[in-house]
């Protein structure tokens, strides 16, 4: 009944139509109902996104992972595979499949003859013959004489990577917006935040369903606009409004090296298209990620180029994503509304730069380097993001600080390169989508019930006043910490396995993120449940913002938490133990290209925990005594923990931490204080000489009118004086 | 072939493909006096006037069948008509039928406003339908006759429209300044035509090509090359009047200010877009020749043309945002703003010379860059008058003070200016970008990185001026906060109608390209 590219244009499609009803009706008309057109929109994207799913496992069936033959990079076999696509060839690698829903633009460029001597040096185009394999230019697969056309055609594409992106979007957004009824209830701007949310599922979902970079990047920038709208959601308090500012700012940077490495895709690649162009039989256009570039990885760039397309695309993965350095704005962000930090800031948007990474993994594995400066940020982050909530206060913070080092851990896994690698760090991503939401959510609750008090000094002992919250928060806490069984533990194995692995295969390097994983494994048991006894054990402790009559919050907060709390307990045995998510993922085309590239890299016959038994017991352990130290300084008395500090400060390194590392000072320092005098440089001249300029301008006319006013048929004659100066200037300016 | 032999081929020719392809202009002519007509017979019809008008104008855009020459399923080319005064091939189908479609647009959006002096509404349609006329010659033109008839006959009836409401002082003196200028303009550039024809000895444009391209070749003309050159300039500057290139624009932001909204409508899209289409085609005829060695002769013509246009381009993108900054008046600023744009669309324009010697797809796509370029802008200045016209109605007023806190009086409005704006600077994913995206593509090709500089550099600049509108309508409160504006529903229907092109051309640009490839693909 729904083949592959309804589902596909229904799941962007009725959110978007949700936001439209919201944003027009929902003033006037919907109001205190705002919520349902976005709540039902993502309902039904949920269930199109389930079915997209088993559509992606039914069309991947008969496919499995091809063996590594001898012949290819042969340009001969190359040949050979792209004439015979017509019927769906079963050396196909990975599944995919696109709709081309229209052509956005079709820009016709000159044909790249040398006949123009105004061209000169283009004129050398990379062509596909001996002379570009000799330079290492990159064949396009294209006549470049003949076309170099500019073609953007709108596509969506259905693989597993995309398929499991759009489910684990549409879900945290469907309990997110259900979780916004309660918790928005009664905002002067409840319609319009539904409008947002609606906005941002619409752009998140499109985000990762497109097929080529151009719109990839315009998502990239809807989403991110989404979020500088719901940071500062709250405009009249200027924290959120800065907030908001700080946060596009900072996404600037990394947009800006986003922008610039897909320019560079598309001189070296000379398209921007994942997929292959098809038209009658033949393709007509290699995509940068298309099946037939993929059958033959001689046609990927190299060298200095590769590196530098993976840099810039790691630099606008690295400021969506809120890595170091980029990951200043993530915290702050937390100002913006407890649903918006659980869907916006933990589940979805920031791992738009891990979904990237994990989509561009054939062109990170055509450059070594690229590879290990994504594993050595993602490795540093996840210390940086750990120490630091160490000694946060703001619960939220502490959770932003913990989100930061978790997609660090993302990062770390898509590092390492490895088929295992990305698949961790995949799997990471899915099971962080439920556990941080939860968490998110849950410190939501405590807000709403706290009377909008999140600092955890002034909380205490409140798991009898507030039983979902504090069961549901437990659960997410332990999947964080990374306890057998709970979700966060099998993720987070699978990427110490593969550093593990690759390790092993040679590598100082990884070594030392091995352990540096490891000890982020301590730290995050020790944050997190610094933070969970803190907030619900100890002495009662309410704030009397809570008005006295704190209670539990109803059920439209309560329910989405106790689904998202089973999921955080399931979803990593379900999916993990059985090897399920792997083995999905592992269809999708730019993944099978590692698995057939690289050699395997673990025993399949067996699921991965019990294949690294000493990985499982050192990070158990590593938890289990994060757990216990933690338990150990904040369920008794507060003497343990000032004497830690003080300890820690001879060393300087509680300051730091407390501190967040003085990021914000340093940037602000070196970034903005030279950019504010730059800015009122540019100020004073846009005062004095541009304003003078255009003064004059404005003025030149009247003023010259004015001068020729006395005379008695004074403007028409000043006009046609004009018109013979600027003739004779003509003249003068032809012959002379 | 004796006398009577070319009286049977004149009427054969005449009466078969010349008229067939002349259909739309008689459904105007036909329009024209069926409006008299009705004046006099059913003088209490009073709203008969709009309905001719708009069914005249709907028929001619039937007759000028653009689905059927653009989209590729007529295999027909160019083809000259009455004896070779006129062309019909694709550019002008589609350039004429952007006319008509604004033509349609243009009675509704009267309509919908109201002109000041409803009894005139007659004699209003019939001097509208009149300029058509004329810039459909100018369209088609393939004489220098032709021309010149073309530009008059469209200008004639626009000095009258900008004195259209009689009892206002600015508005006869506005009237008045145009008609003078014009006549200047219209004089010299008849000597300049004179001159060019003397010296090439024909009147017929691509004769004139080959004449001046044998003159090149021959190495002879050392001694008319300033004859020459003199009358290519006088010839441009009939054309910078129409365009309203520096320094020949001054005129303009009278006129706009003196006249209605409408008429600047008017007179900013229909008679902007006849003289854009006749530049293309001038430039053609005189940079492009069939055969190779006359067309490498031409080569210093296209220099000359490319630098002149180019020049002209620049300084008149420039000008014309410099003078919008400090504008108090909205049509003054949106006839600044009507300036500047027309030295975008002239860029294609001496990027297609430059181009037309060694690279035709690029020349071509230069052409389609035009073509795209104007249907775009006419959406975007419809919009933008409409607007004025429509506050003007309901505030009484045409200052920027006056569309303060509009988005609170008037939501819907202010979203839909606040749209077109933004596509008037050229954001995306707005039409006005990917105009913008395209003109650029072709300056680029050309090589004229100059003049793409000088692009990109007004560009930002119109973005002060225009955002500046938005500012004034969303951040500004009003002084007397009158409440919400009155607007009628269809008022509200037709800026909604007027602003979807600009969204839907935006994140679907080549639906019209593909037009406007189809437009040029029958040049050169």
């Amino acid at each position: 009944m729904f083949d592959v590219s309804t589902l596909l244009i229904l799941i962007p499609g009725v959110p978007l139509l949700a936001t439209l009803v919201t944003a027009a009706l929902g003033r006037w008309v919907l109001g205190r109902r705002s919520h349902v057109p976005v709540v039902a929109a993502t309902a039904i994207s949920l269930a199109a996104s389930l079915l997209l799913i088993a559509e992606v496992h039914h069309g991947a069936q008969g496919w499995h992972v091809p063996e590594r033959s001898e012949g290819r990079g042969d340009s001969a076999n190359h040949a050979l595979r792209s004439s015979g696509r017509a019927t769906q060839c079963e050396d196909q690698i990975g599944y995919e499949q696109t709709v081309t829903l229209w052509t956005w633009a079709a820009v016709d460029q000159a044909p790249r003859g040398g006949q123009s001597h105004l061209r000169g040096e283009n004129a050398g185009w990379p062509r596909h013959d001996s002379r570009a394999a000799k330079t290492g230019a990159v064949p396009t697969g294209r006549d470049d004489a003949a076309s170099r056309d500019f073609r953007i055609d709108v596509t969506l594409r259905a693989d597993a990577l995309t398929a499991i992106m759009l489910a684990v979007v549409s879900f945290v957004s469907l309990v997110v917006a259900v979780y916004s009824i309660g918790y928005m209830a009664g905002d002067p701007g409840y319609w319009r935040f539904f409008t947002y949310i609606g906005l941002f599922v619409f752009s998140m979902l499109m985000l990762v369903s497109v097929s080529n970079f151009v719109l990839l990047y315009v998502f990239w920038e809807a989403v991110g606009l989404c979020s500088y709208l719901l940071i500062g959601y709250w405009y009249d308090r200027p924290a959120a409004a800065a907030a908001g500012m700080k946060a596009f700012l900072v996404n600037r940077v990394g947009d800006f090296g986003f922008a610039l490495g897909v320019f560079l895709l598309w001189t070296t690649y000379g398209t921007l298209d994942f997929h292959d162009t098809v038209a009658g039989g033949a393709v007509t256009s290699v995509g940068i990620l298309g099946q037939t570039r993929l059958a033959d990885p001689a046609m990927f760039a190299t060298g200095a180029t590769a590196t530098a397309i993976c840099l810039l695309l790691l630099l606008g993965a690295c400021g969506k994503s809120a890595q170091f350095p980029l990951h200043v704005w993530l915290p702050d962000a937390m100002e913006g509304p407890s649903p918006v930090s659980a869907l916006i800031h933990a589940a979805t948007m920031v791992t738009a730069g891990v979904y990237l990474v994990a989509r561009c993994a054939p062109l990170f594995a055509a450059s070594a380097d690229a590879g290990h400066v994504v594993a050595v940020v993602g490795g540093f982050t996840a210390v940086l993001g750990a120490v630091i909530a160490l000694t946060q206060t703001d619960l939220k913070r502490i959770l932003a600080y913990s989100t930061i080092s978790q997609l660090g851990y993302m990062f770390l896994g898509l590092g390492v390169g490895t088929v295992l690698g990305v698949t961790a760090g995949m799997f990471h991503l899915f099971t962080h989508a439920f556990f941080k939401a939860l968490l998110f959510l849950a410190a939501g609750s405590v807000m709403h019930a706290m009377g909008d008090v999140i600092d955890i000094r002034r909380l205490g002992g409140l798991r009898r006043r507030l039983p979902v919250t504090h069961w549901t928060f437990l659960a997410g806490c332990l999947a964080l910490a990374g306890v057998l069984p709970f979700a966060g533990f099998w993720s987070k194995d699978m990427i110490l396995a593969a550093v593990h692995e690759k390790a092993g295969a040679g590598g100082a390097l990884y070594m030392v993120l091995y352990f540096a994983a490891l000890a982020t494994t301590f730290l995050t048991a020790l944050y997190t449940f610094r933070a969970y006894f803190v907030t619900f054990f100890g002495v009662e402790k309410v704030p009397e913002e809570a008005g006295g009559h704190a209670h539990e919050s109803g059920r439209a907060m309560t329910g989405p938490l106790v689904i998202l709390a089973v999921c955080a307990v399931a979803v990593g045995a379900v999916f993990g133990w059985t090897h399920g998510f792997a083995d999905f993922l592992r269809q999708t085309p730019s993944i099978a290209f590692l698995d057939a590239r690289t050699a395997p890299m673990f025993d399949e016959s067996q699921p991965p925990a019990t294949a690294h038994l000493a990985i499982v017991v050192l990070s158990t352990v590593a938890a289990l005594a994060g757990i216990a130290l933690a338990a150990a300084l904040y369920l008794g008395s507060g003497a343990a923990v000032s004497r830690l500090a003080r300890v820690m400060n001879v060393l300087g390194l509680y300051r730091l931490s407390r501190g967040k590392f003085f990021f914000d000072e340093l940037y602000r320092l070196v970034v903005v204080r030279p950019l504010a005098g730059l800015a009122r440089a540019c100020s004073w001249a846009d005062d004095r000489v541009v304003d003078g300029l255009v003064d004059l301008c404005g003025r030149l006319p009247p003023a010259l009118g004015s001068a020729l006013r006395p005379m008695q048929n004074g403007m028409i004659q000043f006009y046609a004086l004009a018109m013979i100066l600027g003739l004779l200037v003509l003249f003068a300016a032809v012959f002379l | 072939m004796n006398f009577f032999e070319i009286v049977e081929n004149t009427l054969r020719d005449t009466l078969g493909p010349s008229l067939t392809a002349f259909r739309p202009e008689m459904a105007v002519c036909a329009t024209i006096v069926a409006l008299l007509l009705t004046r006099m017979l059913a003088p209490r019809w009073k709203s008969s006037p709009f309905w001719l008008t708009v069914v005249g104008a709907a028929a001619a855009l039937w007759f000028a069948a653009p689905w059927h020459y653009l989209s590729g399923e007529t295999s027909e080319r160019a083809a000259t008509i009455f004896t070779g005064m006129l062309v019909f091939d694709t550019f002008s189908v589609y350039m004429r039928s952007l006319l008509f479609v604004f033509l349609v647009f243009f009675a509704v959006l009267v309509r919908v406003t109201g002109v000041p002096e409803r009894e005139d509404l007659t004699e209003f349609f019939v001097l509208v339908l009149g300029a058509a006329l004329g810039m459909c010659l100018m369209l088609s033109a393939n004489h220098m006759l032709v021309v010149f008839l073309g530009i008059e006959m469209a200008s004639v009836p626009s000095y009258v429209m900008a004195g259209m409401i009689r009892h206002r002082r600015a508005s006869s003196e506005a009237a008045l300044k145009y008609a003078v200028y014009g006549a200047a303009t219209a004089g010299v550039m008849l000597y300049g035509i004179s001159l060019l024809v003397g010296v090439l000895g024909s009147a017929h444009l691509p004769t004139m090509g080959t004449q001046l391209a044998d003159m090149l070749a021959g190495g002879h003309f050392a001694d008319r090359t300033m004859v020459l050159v003199l009358g290519g300039l006088m010839v441009m500057v009939g054309l910078a009047f129409k365009l309203s290139a520096v320094p020949f624009h001054f005129w303009l932001p009278d006129v706009f200010e003196g006249a209605t909204a409408e008429v600047a409508a008017f007179l900013s899209i229909a008679s902007k877009a006849a003289a854009m289409g006749l530049l293309v085609r001038l430039v053609i005829a005189f940079g492009y020749a069939p055969d190779a060695t006359q067309l490498a002769a031409l080569a210093p013509a296209r220099q000359y043309m490319a630098m002149l246009i180019g020049t002209l381009a620049a300084v008149t993108c420039t000008f014309g945002n410099l003078a919008a900054y400090g504008q108090t008046n909205m049509k003054r600023l949106l006839g600044y703003s009507t300036i500047a744009h027309a030295g975008y669309m002239m860029m294609p324009v001496a990027a297609m010379a430059m181009l037309m010697g060694g690279e035709p797809a690029a020349a071509r796509s230069a052409v389609s860059a035009v073509a795209f370029y104007v249907a775009v802008y006419l959406f975007m200045n419809l919009g933008a008058f409409a607007v004025v016209a429509l506050v003007r109605n309901a505030a009484g007023s045409e200052e920027i003070d006056a569309y303060a806190g509009l988005i609170y009086r008037s939501t819907g409005v202010a979203v839909c200016f606040s749209i077109i704006l933004f596509s008037l600077v050229g954001l995306p994913p707005l039409a006005g970008f990917a105009a913008k995206f395209v003109a650029f593509a072709s300056v680029y090709d050309a090589g004229m990185l100059a003049l793409l500089a000088v692009g990109l550099l007004n560009t930002v600049l119109s973005l002060f001026y225009y955002l500046r509108v938005v500012k004034v309508m969303v951040f500004d409160t009003a002084e007397d906060a009158s409440g919400a504006m009155a607007m009628a529903t269809s008022a509200g229907l037709y800026l909604l109608i007027v602003t979807a092109p600009l969204v839907v051309w935006g994140i679907w640009w080549n639906g019209l390209y593909a037009w406007a490839k189809a437009a040029s693909a029958a040049l050169s």
